[in-house]
C-alpha cells in the first residue's frame, strides 16, 4: 500500500494517517484487568488452578476452605499483573514524555512551537542541532551548503559513528526562506519495519524546479529516535509518525523462549496430572464403593437413600481437590523469582566486566539462564566474536610487490615508504584507492587532527593507513572530496557511491578528478569479487595466491582495482543507474545489477592484508568449553583459509595428527553431494577413534546441501564436533542454527554484528558482545557480554549453577507437594474414603506459600562445586547438557523419596497419636509438623554450601512454622485455638518429631552416604577433592599442557593445517556427550533417595540417536 | 586459567565492600561433605540417643496399667437380633461387668470409652456441626453447615446442631469397687479453653433430639453448653476411626486384684456397622497412656542407626576407597584400548 504525502499541506487532510503518539503500551486503564487476566489464562497451569479454585466454591465437595486456592491463586496472579501494571506505566511515563516534547513545524507558512505527539504527516519539521528526530522525516533542507547534516543512530541500531544524511537533490539550494512553503508530494510504500531502506520518489510542484520524479532513499531520512549532530539545523517532511515509524514498527515483543528445563517441568507436571487423575479415579471409584457397602451402615452418617443425579460424581471431585496440591501452585512464583535472581547474579557479576569499555554483562532475558548449563552447541562468528574488529593494516601487494613481508607491518616497510616518497605510479594509485574508495568521513577537530568516522572498520584501517603513507583523506564536503599528497591537495568529485552490500561483496566509487576532469571507477572488495571482473590478459593468478597466502596468515585480504571510464558510458550508466535507484519494487535487485554494468574490466592494482587480532583468552575459553563437550560451529563471511588459519589459532580444530579437516566443496549439485558423501564416511570411521574431525564448508556448498542433501548434512552435523562455515550469509547462519534445533541440540549463537541478529534470535541462546560494530547484536540477544572469554564464566558459572538449582528446586516443589498430598491420600483410607482433609485450610494454603517455599528459595546460592573446580573440570558441565539433575528418573527418586517420608510421617503419627489421643487437630498439627521438620533435613542435605542466608531460611523457616501456628493457636475463634501450645507442652509430641526426623531422614542419609562414597558421581568425587583439599591440584599438569597460546601468526610457511607442530594433549573425551550418547544402553534402575547421584541414563535423546 | 581468574577476583575484590559478596555469590559458606567419620558419627550418636530414649519410653508404657474391657458383645442377648434389642426403646439394657485391677492404679485413674470401627473423621460426619451456634445464642440460626440436622420439624434450628451432637455418645457406666460404691469424677473432662472459649456459657440445648430419628444421648435443656461436658468431649471429633473419650476420672487408687464392678447402660448402636466398645480404665505416665509403639520404634531405629554405623565401619575398613581421588575421573583415565 502506497501513502502520498502532501508536503505542507496544511487544508488537506492527513487524518488518512495516524497522528505523532507514540504509545508502547500494552494495556489502556479499562482494558487491562480483562487482557492480563486473559493472557495469564491462557497458560495452562492457571487454567488448571482457576479450575480447582472454582470447583473449591462448591462447599458439597470442597475438603477446605476455598480461601486456601483463591488466596495463593489471587495473590499469585495479583503479583504478575502488578509487574505487567507498573512496566505498562513506566512505559506510559516515557512514552507521555516524548508525546509531549516541543518541536517546531510549520502551519500556514510560519513556524510554531508544538507538542511532538501533534506532528501530523506531511508537516515540515525543524529540528536544531542534538535534538531528537520527533517522527520518520524526508530531509527537505540543512544548515550544509552541500545539503549535509549527520545523525547518531545509536538508539535505532546501536551503532554511535555518525552517519551522513543528504537531502535530495530536488531541494537542493532552496533557500531557507522558501523552505517554509515548499509544496510537493512523495510518493512512499507503507510503513515497514526496514530501517535500512526507503524506496520513495518526491515530486515538488512549482514553483520549485520541474515535475521531475527523484529517487528518495534511506540517505534522505532522519528516522525517529536519532539525533542531529554537527549541524546547526535540518529541516524535513514527516512521512511516518507516531508508532507507525520505522522505530514503531520495528518494535514488537519476541517470542518468549522455553528452556529444556521449562519443558521437562511441564513435561512432569504433565505426568504428575496424569498420576493425579488416576488416584482420583481410583479413590472415587473405591470411596462410591465403600460408601454403598460400609458407610450406608453407619446411621450416624445419615446417607440419603436417594442423592440428586451428580451423586457419583461427588467423592472423585472431592479427591480432586484434595489432590489439585499435588501440582504446586508455588512452582511457578518460585522459578520466576530465582529466574530473576540468576540474571541478576549475571548483571552484577564483577568477572564478567568488560576493564576496557567498562561494560557489565547483562542478561535482558531472565527466563533462560538455565538453557546456559545445557548447551550442546555453539555457533560463533568470527570478525568481532573471536577477534577483537580492531582492524589493522598489515601487509600489501602492489603489482606484485610484496610490502610488510619480512617485518610483518607495511607501515613501517622501507621498502614501501621509498616508493611512497618516489611517487612510483602503481603505489600511488594504490593508495588513492585506499583513500578514495569508502563512505569514511573525516572529522577535523579544533586542534586540525583529523579522525575518521567509518561505519566498517576495514574502511578505517585502510584509510588510516594510507594517512600514514602521506596519502591523507583530509576532507569531504559534499561530494568534493581532498586529498592531501606530500602537502599537495588533490581534490575529487564523488558522483556515485555503488554500495557494498553483502551479496555484492565489494563496494566502489565513482569519481571525477577536478584537476583532469577525468572520470574513475574505484573498487575494492573480495578477492572472488573482484578478481573474476578484471579486464582480460591481466595476471590474476598471483593476486589470487597472494590472497591465499595472506589468508593463511589468518589476514583479512581485500583486492583494490580502478578502471577509467569514458564519459559517454559513464553518463549512459549514470541515468541507468538513477533509473535503478528511483524503482520502488525491488530496488535493491536493481542496482545491484546496475553495479555489474560498470564493474567490469578492472584494473587489479593489489590487494591489502587487514589483521584482525584474536580477543585475549579466546583460545582458552573454547578449549575449556570444548572439553565441557561443548560442540563449536564457526560462521563466518569470511575466507576459507582465514576462517581456518583463525580456527587453529584458537584451538577450534586441533592440528594434525590429531585432527582433521574435511573439506565439503564443490560448485554444482554432483560435485557437493559426492563429496558430502566422502566426508561422511570419513567421518563415520573416524568417529570410533579419539579423534578431531571437523569439516569446513562454504557458503556455495551449503546452499545447495542444505538445499538437496539435507539429510545428508544434517548427519553430518550430527557426527561432527566441529564445523568451519565461511562465506556464508546471515540467513544461512540463521538456517544452520535451525537445522541444529530441528535435532533437538540446544545452540547457543554468539555474535557481534547486524549480520548475526537473525542467528542470535533464532538460537535457543542468543549472546550478543557488545563490540565495535554497534549494539545491534547485543540488542538482539538474550545476553550481552563485553568479551568473548566471558563465555566460559556465563557458561560453566551461571549456566551450570542456574540449572542445578533450578533442577532442585522444581523437584522440591513437587516432592513436598506430593508429602502432603500422599498423607491426605492416606488419612482418606482411615476416613472411610469419603475426601476428608486432614489438614485445615490455612495450614493448607501456608504450607504451599510460606512454610516450604521460603528453604528452597534460598537455594539459589548454592554451589555444588566452587567456580574454580568447574573452570578446572569444565568436563563437569556434561552433567547438566546431559540434563542428568532433572529428569524423569532423578524425578521418580524425589517421588519416591516423597512417598517414603508421608508413609513415615503418617505411620508415625497415626500410632503416637491413636486412641484417647486422636484428636482431629492435634493429629493434623503432628503431621503437618512432621512434614515441616523432614522438608527441613531434606533441605539441609541436598544443599552443598550452606551460606549464612541458607541457615537462616531453612532453621528460620522453622522457627517461623511455629510461631505462626502459636499466633493462630492463639486465636479464640480459629479451629485450631490452644492446639499448638499443648502439643509444644507434651513431650510426646517433641519425641514424635524427633522419631520422624530420624526415620525419615535415616535411610536417606545412609543411601546418599553409600552413594557418595562407593558409587559417586563425578560431581561428588570433585566435591570431595575440593573440600578435602585432596589431590585436585595435582591436576595442574593437565591444565599446563594445554595448548601454549599462539597469537603470533608469524610463520609463514604454512600449507594447510598439516604441520602444525605443536603436539597437544587433549583429554580424551570418553564422557563426551557425543560418545555417550550413543553408549546409552539400558537404564539403571529408578534413584529412589537421591537425586545428584549417578543416575539411570536411559533417559536419554534418543531423538539424536538416529 | 584458574590463575588469572585468582588474581583478577582478589585485585578485584580487595576494594570490594562487603555486601557485595552477595552479588558475587561468594557469601562464605560452609560446605561438609559426607565423609565416613561425619556420616558415622551422626549414626552412632543416633543410635546412642534412641536407645535410652526408646528404652525409656517403652518402660514408660510398661508402667502404665491399662484395663480393657469390650463389652457390646456380652451386653445383648444372644439369642434375638442385636439391632432390634439395641433400637427398641423398651428393652432394659443394663449390663453389669466385672473386672480385676491386674496391678496397683495410682491415681488419677482416667475412664475412657473406645469405640472401634466408628468414623467421627467421616466427611459427611466432621463437616456436620456449626462452632458459631456453639459460643453464642445470637448465632442459633447459623446451621447451615449442620444439614442433614438443621433445623427440626417445625424448621426451628437445633442447638446443638449437627450429626456430631445428635450422635452424642449414651452409654453410661457406674461403678463400684468390692461393692463399695466408687466415685467417677465426670468433672474437668474436657478441654479448659473448649468450655471457655468454644461452648457457651449461655448456650442452652433446644430442640435436641426432639424429633424424627433418635441419635445418641438427649441433653439436659437447663444446663448450658459449656457444662455439657461429655457432649464437649465427644465434640473434639478423633482423627482415626479407632478411638477413646474421656468418660470420667476415678481420684483414688485403685490396689491390684480389686473387683471393680461397672453397671453399663448399653444405649449406643454399634451393632449396625460392626463397630466395638470398649471401657478403658489406665493411668497415664510421661509419655501419655498405653503406648509400646514409640518404644519400639526407637529401639528399632537405634538399632538401624548402630548396625548401619557397623556395617559402614567395616566397609571402611575392607574397601577403603579414598575421597576425591581424580583417577576416579574418566576424563583423566586412559583409554583401554
Amino acid at each position: 500500500m502506497k501513502r502520498y504525502v502532501y508536503i505542507n499541506d496544511d487544508n488537506l487532510a492527513q487524518d488518512l494517517y495516524c497522528d505523532n503518539r507514540i504509545s508502547n503500551r500494552k494495556y489502556t486503564i479499562w482494558n487491562f484487568l480483562p487482557k492480563n487476566l486473559w493472557e495469564q489464562f491462557s497458560r495452562f497451569m492457571n487454567q488448571y488452578f482457576l479450575l480447582i479454585a472454582c470447583l473449591q466454591l462448591w462447599s458439597l465437595i470442597t475438603p477446605v476452605n476455598p480461601a486456601s486456592t483463591w488466596g495463593p491463586l489471587i495473590f499469585i496472579f495479583a503479583v504478575s499483573a502488578i509487574k505487567e501494571a507498573w512496566d505498562d506505566y513506566n512505559r506510559y511515563l516515557s512514552d507521555k514524555k516524548a508525546n509531549e516534547k516541543e518541536v517546531w513545524i510549520v502551519r500556514q507558512g510560519i513556524r510554531k512551537l508544538i507538542q511532538a505527539q501533534d506532528v501530523r504527516v506531511g508537516n515540515i519539521v525543524w529540528l536544531r542541532e542534538n535534538d531528537e528526530v520527533p517522527c520518520d522525516l524526508v530531509l527537505l533542507g540543512t544548515a550544509d551548503p552541500q545539503g549535509i547534516c549527520y545523525v547518531e543512530t545509536a538508539a535505532l541500531d546501536g551503532e554511535t559513528d555518525l552517519k551522513t544524511r543528504v537531502i535530495p537533490s530536488a531541494c537542493m539550494g532552496i533557500d531557507i526562506e522558501l523552505l517554509h512553503k515548499i509544496k510537493g508530494v512523495i510518493e512512499c510504500p507503507g510503513p515497514d519495519k526496514d530501517i535500512r531502506r526507503l524506496d520513495a520518489n518526491m515530486r515538488l510542484f512549482p514553483p520549485f524546479l520541474d515535475n521531475d520524479m527523484f529517487p528518495l532513499t534511506i540517505k534522505n531520512t532522519l528516522l525517529q529516535s536519532c539525533y542531529l549532530r554537527n549541524t546547526e539545523w535540518a529541516c524535513g517532511v514527516a512521512v511516518y509518525t507516531g508508532n507507525e515509524t520505522k522505530l514503531g514498527m520495528c518494535r514488537g515483543v519476541p517470542e518468549p523462549k522455553l528452556t529444556a528445563v521449562d519443558a521437562m517441568i511441564d513435561k512432569l507436571t504433565g505426568a504428575i496430572f496424569v498420576f493425579q487423575i488416576v488416584v482420583v479415579i481410583v479413590l472415587g471409584i473405591a470411596g462410591n464403593v465403600w460408601k454403598d457397602t460400609e458407610a450406608r451402615k453407619l446411621w450416624y452418617v445419615r446417607y440419603p437413600k436417594q442423592g440428586p443425579w451428580y451423586e457419583l460424581l461427588i467423592i472423585p471431585l472431592r479427591f480432586e481437590l484434595l489432590c489439585s496440591i499435588m501440582i504446586p501452585i508455588s512452582i511457578k512464583v518460585s522459578l520466576d523469582l530465582v529466574k530473576g535472581l540468576y540474571a541478576k547474579f549475571i548483571d552484577w557479576d564483577d568477572h564478567m566486566v568488560d576493564l576496557e569499555t567498562k561494560t557489565r554483562s547483562n542478561a535482558a532475558n531472565t527466563a533462560i539462564s538455565e538453557d546456559l548449563g545445557q548447551v550442546e552447541y555453539i555457533l560463533t562468528d568470527k570478525t568481532g566474536t573471536l577477534t577483537e574488529n580492531k582492524m589493522i593494516f598489515k601487509r600489501c601487494c602492489i603489482s606484485g610487490r610484496f610490502y610488510g613481508n619480512e617485518n610483518g607491518d607495511a607501515l613501517t616497510d622501507t621498502e614501501l615508504l621509498n616508493a611512497v616518497s618516489s611517487g612510483s605510479a602503481d603505489v600511488i594509485r594504490f593508495l588513492k584507492v585506499m583513500a578514495i574508495c569508502n563512505t569514511v568521513i573525516p572529522v577535523r577537530s579544533k586542534s586540525g587532527a583529523i579522525s575518521y568516522k567509518a561505519q566498517s572498520q576495514d574502511e578505517e584501517a585502510l584509510v588510516r593507513a594510507a594517512a600514514r603513507l602521506h596519502m591523507v583523506l583530509a576532507n569531504k564536503n559534499g561530494n568534493i572530496l581532498e586529498i592531501n599528497l606530500n602537502a599537495s591537495l588533490l581534490q575529487y568529485e564523488v558522483l556515485d557511491i555503488l554500495e557494498f552490500t553483502s551479496e555484492r561483496k565489494r563496494m566502489s566509487v565513482v569519481v571525477k578528478d577536478c584537476q583532469s576532469g577525468k572520470i574513475f571507477l574505484l573498487s575494492k572488495g573480495a578477492d572472488e569479487a573482484i578478481l573474476p571482473h578484471s579486464h582480460a590478459g591481466q595476471e590474476i593468478r598471483t593476486y589470487a595466491e597472494t590472497v591465499e597466502q595472506y589468508a593463511q596468515l589468518g589476514l583479512r585480504t581485500l583486492c583494490l582495482a580502478w578502471r577509467e571510464l569514458d564519459d559517454d558510458e559513464y553518463q549512459e550508466w549514470a541515468l541507468m543507474f538513477k533509473d535503478a535507484n528511483s524503482t520502488l519494487i525491488d530496488r535493491e535487485w536493481r542496482v545491484a545489477e546496475a553495479c555489474q554494468r560498470l564493474e567490469h574490466d578492472l584494473e587489479i592494482l593489489g590487494v591489502a592484508a587487514i589483521e584482525d587480532r584474536l580477543q585475549d583468552g579466546v583460545p582458552e575459553t573454547i578449549a575449556t568449553l570444548r572439553k565441557a563437550g561443548i560442540n563449536f560451529w564457526m560462521l563466518t563471511g569470511d575466507k576459507q583459509n582465514t576462517a581456518i588459519q583463525i580456527a587453529l589459532s584458537c584451538n577450534f580444530v586441533s592440528p594434525e595428527p590429531k585432527g582433521q579437516l574435511l573439506m565439503v566443496d564443490g560448485k554444482t549439485e554432483d560435485e557437493v553431494c559426492r563429496s558430502l558423501e566422502r566426508v561422511l564416511l570419513t567421518m563415520r570411521i573416524t568417529n570410533t577413534e579419539p579423534k578431531d574431525v571437523a569439516f569446513v564448508v562454504d557458503g556455495w556448498a551449503l546452499e545447495i546441501a542444505l538445499k538437496h542433501y539435507r539429510k545428508a548434512f544434517t548427519e553430518l552435523a550430527i557426527l561432527s564436533r566441529t564445523a568451519i562455515c565461511c562465506r556464508v550469509t546471515p540467513s544461512q547462519k540463521a538456517q544452520l542454527v535451525e537445522l541444529l534445533k530441528t535435532c533437538d541440540y540446544r545452540t547457543l549463537a554468539i555474535g557481534d554484528g547486524g549480520n548475526d541478529v537473525r542467528m542470535i534470535q533464532q538460537a535457543d541462546i542468543g549472546v550478543g558482545i557488545s563490540g565495535r560494530e554497534g549494539l545491534q547484536a547485543a540488542r538482539a540477544a538474550d545476553y550481552s557480554i563485553g568479551k568473548f572469554r566471558f563465555l566460559k564464566r556465563l557458561i560453566l558459572v551461571h549456566g551450570r549453577y542456574s540449572y542445578n538449582r533450578t533442577a532442585f528446586l522444581s523437584q522440591y516443589s513437587f516432592y513436598k507437594s506430593l508429602l502432603i498430598c500422599f498423607i491426605q491420600i492416606f488419612f482418606s483410607f482411615i476416613s472411610g474414603v469419603s475426601g476428608t482433609s486432614l489438614f485445615n485450610s490455612v495450614s493448607l494454603m501456608a504450607y504451599n506459600v510460606f512454610y516450604t517455599s521460603v528453604p528452597v528459595l534460598v537455594s539459589v546460592l548454592d554451589k555444588d562445586l566452587s567456580e574454580r573446580t568447574v573452570m578446572q573440570h569444565p568436563q563437569i558441565l556434561f552433567y547438566c547438557q546431559a540434563g542428568r539433575l532433572l529428569n524423569p528418573s532423578t524425578f521418580a527418586g524425589w517421588f519416591g523419596r516423597s512417598l517414603f517420608h508421608a508413609i513415615v510421617v503418617f505411620a508415625i503419627t497415626i500410632h503416637s497419636y491413636a486412641l484417647e489421643k486422636s484428636e482431629m487437630e492435634e493429629v493434623s498439627m503432628v503431621a503437618l509438623s512432621g512434614c515441616i521438620w523432614l522438608q527441613a533435613f531434606v533441605v539441609a542435605l541436598e544443599t552443598n554450601s550452606f551460606t549464612v542466608l541458607q541457615h537462616l531460611a531453612i532453621w528460620g523457616n522453622l522457627v517461623g512454622f511455629y510461631a505462626i501456628n502459636w499466633i493462630v493457636s492463639a486465636i479464640p475463634s480459629s479451629g485450631m485455638y490452644t492446639i499448638m501450645f499443648r502439643l509444644c507442652k507434651q513431650p510426646l509430641y517433641w519425641i514424635t518429631m524427633i522419631l520422624i526426623v530420624a526415620a525419615g531422614m535415616g535411610p536417606v542419609l545412609a543411601l546418599k552416604y553409600f552413594r557418595y562414597t562407593y558409587r559417586s558421581s563425578k560431581i561428588n568425587i570433585l566435591q570431595q577433592a575440593e573440600r578435602l583439599g585432596g589431590p585436585i591440584l595435582s591436576l595442574g599438569n593437565i591444565e599446563s599442557q594445554t595448548r601454549t597460546l599462539e597469537k603470533d601468526l608469524s610463520p609463514l610457511s604454512i600449507s594447510l593445517p598439516k604441520n602444525r607442530n605443536s603436539s597437544v594433549y587433549e583429554p580424551l573425551l570418553t564422557e563426551s556427550p557425543n560418545s555417550t550418547r550413543r553408549s546409552l544402553g539400558a537404564g539403571a534402575p529408578f534413584d529412589f533417595f537421591q537425586s545428584q547421584s549417578r543416575l539411570s541414563t536411559n533417559y536419554s535423546r534418543n531423538c539424536k540417536d538416529n | 586459567m584458574g590463575s588469572e581468574d585468582g588474581s583478577y577476583r582478589s585485585s578485584k575484590n580487595s576494594k570490594k565492600p562487603k555486601y557485595s559478596r552477595f552479588t558475587q555469590q561468594e557469601l562464605p559458606a560452609c560446605k561438609p561433605i559426607l565423609t565416613p567419620g561425619l556420616v558415622i558419627g551422626i549414626l552412632i550418636s543416633l543410635a546412642i540417643i534412641f536407645i535410652p530414649i526408646g528404652l525409656l519410653s517403652f518402660s514408660a508404657s510398661q508402667n502404665v496399667v491399662e484395663v480393657v474391657d469390650r463389652y457390646d458383645e456380652e451386653c445383648v442377648p444372644a439369642t434375638s437380633s442385636k439391632l432390634g434389642f439395641i433400637q427398641d426403646a423398651q428393652t432394659n439394657k443394663t449390663c453389669i461387668r466385672t473386672l480385676i485391677v491386674p496391678k496397683k492404679m495410682k491415681h488419677p485413674i482416667f475412664v475412657y470409652y473406645q469405640l472401634d470401627n466408628f468414623y467421627q473423621n467421616h466427611r459427611r460426619y466432621v463437616k456436620s456441626r456449626s462452632d458459631h451456634q456453639l459460643w453464642s445464642p445470637k448465632n442459633e440460626y447459623m446451621t447451615k453447615l449442620c444439614e442433614p440436622e438443621a433445623v427440626d420439624s417445625n424448621n426451628e434450628p437445633i442447638v446443638p446442631c449437627g450429626l456430631v451432637a445428635w450422635s452424642l455418645f449414651n452409654d453410661t457406666y457406674t461403678f463400684s469397687r468390692n461393692d463399695n460404691s466408687l466415685t467417677v469424677n465426670k468433672k474437668n473432662i474436657a478441654w479448659t479453653s473448649d468450655r471457655t472459649k468454644k461452648f457457651g456459657a449461655n448456650v442452652y440445648p433446644k430442640n435436641f433430639q426432639s424429633h424424627g430419628l433418635i441419635g445418641g444421648a438427649k441433653l439436659n435443656e437447663t444446663i448450658p453448653l459449656s457444662e455439657q461436658e461429655d457432649l464437649i468431649v465427644w465434640m473434639r471429633t478423633a482423627a482415626l476411626p479407632s478411638f477413646r473419650k474421656l468418660y470420667g476420672k476415678i481420684e483414688t487408687d485403685l490396689e491390684a486384684n480389686d473387683k471393680i464392678t461397672v453397671v453399663i447402660e448399653n444405649n449406643y448402636n454399634t451393632y449396625a456397622f460392626d463397630g466395638r466398645k470398649k471401657l478403658v480404665m489406665s493411668t497415664v505416665t510421661w509419655i501419655g497412656g498405653k503406648n509400646d509403639f514409640l518404644g519400639r520404634m526407637y529401639l528399632t531405629v537405634g538399632g538401624a542407626s548402630l548396625f548401619f554405623a557397623l556395617a559402614f565401619s567395616l566397609l571402611y575398613i575392607l574397601k577403603p576407597r579414598p575421597l576425591g581421588d581424580p583417577t576416579y575421573l574418566s576424563w583423566n583415565r586412559k583409554p583401554t584400548l
